[in-house]
């Protein structure tokens, strides 16, 4: 039997819950060819080296798989294509059997992966905090410019004396 | 840039690379200029093996959106 992967790129913004029932639905879809799914995953949010329906980004998701119906194949290809969730889809032949994906084990580095990207957008939520802060010096620079103010006021009196 | 030396070697050769994953970008990166257009055997040094199987990848990552086909260089 033969081993294939197929990749397809959906919307990044649509929420879980949708992901989850259009991942399902394509599975479904997938193993009417009679092929057994080995690997069905996300593999992540990335960003798209050319935009597709004017979408700069992509989820991308993985389905690996032992080959079922070769005729079969052709309507699924072509349902992939008039999927209007799916921006862009590849079914391609793999040489070798692929590895079972263990959630876990791989999971963790890529939550890891996750925690580093997220520490970024931290650092953007803490550079966007920093203003947050910044409000409280702001009085005090209101103070400041008060007792330019003021002693632009001296100045003003004791010029006008 | 990287090839400029005057050894040429073969890069999956030398580091025992035998299939070449369409989603392994960081390496296709490497065989493609900045234009986004794929290096000549000649500069590379790759194998006529190798660059036919680098070629597959670098053709494959570019239809799923994954490297672009063409990009913007360097003016």
């Amino acid at each position: 039997m033969r081993y294939y992967e197929t990749i397809y790129i959906v919307n990044p913004n649509l929420e879980n819950e949708v992901l989850d029932k259009t991942m399902v639905e394509i599975g479904k879809e997938l193993e009417k060819t009679k092929s057994k799914l080995i690997n069905h995953r996300v593999w992540g949010k990335k960003r798209l080296a050319y935009p597709i329906e004017k979408q700069k980004y992509g989820s991308f998701i993985l389905i690996q798989f032992e080959g079922g119906d070769q005729s079969k194949m052709v309507d699924f290809d072509t349902w992939m294509k008039l999927n209007n969730s799916v921006l862009r889809h590849m079914i391609v032949g793999l040489d070798n059997k692929p590895d079972v994906y263990v959630e876990e084990s791989k999971k963790e580095p890529g939550v890891d992966e996750e925690k580093t990207s997220e520490p970024v957008e931290d650092g953007i939520d803490n550079d966007d905090l920093p203003p947050e802060g910044a409000v409280e010096p702001e009085p005090e620079d209101e103070d400041v410019d008060e007792k330019n103010e003021n002693t632009e006021q001296k100045i003003v009196v004791e010029e006008a004396e | 840039m990287a090839f400029q030396n005057r050894n040429k070697f073969c890069y999956f050769k030398e580091n025992g690379i035998h299939d070449i994953d369409y989603k392994d970008v960081k390496l296709l990166r490497r065989f493609v200029n900045d234009q986004g257009k794929i290096m000549p055997r000649r500069i590379t040094g790759t194998t006529a093996k190798m660059h036919r199987r680098l070629v597959r990848a670098i053709k494959r990552a570019r239809s799923i959106a994954l490297m672009p086909y063409v990009e913007r260089g360097t003016e």
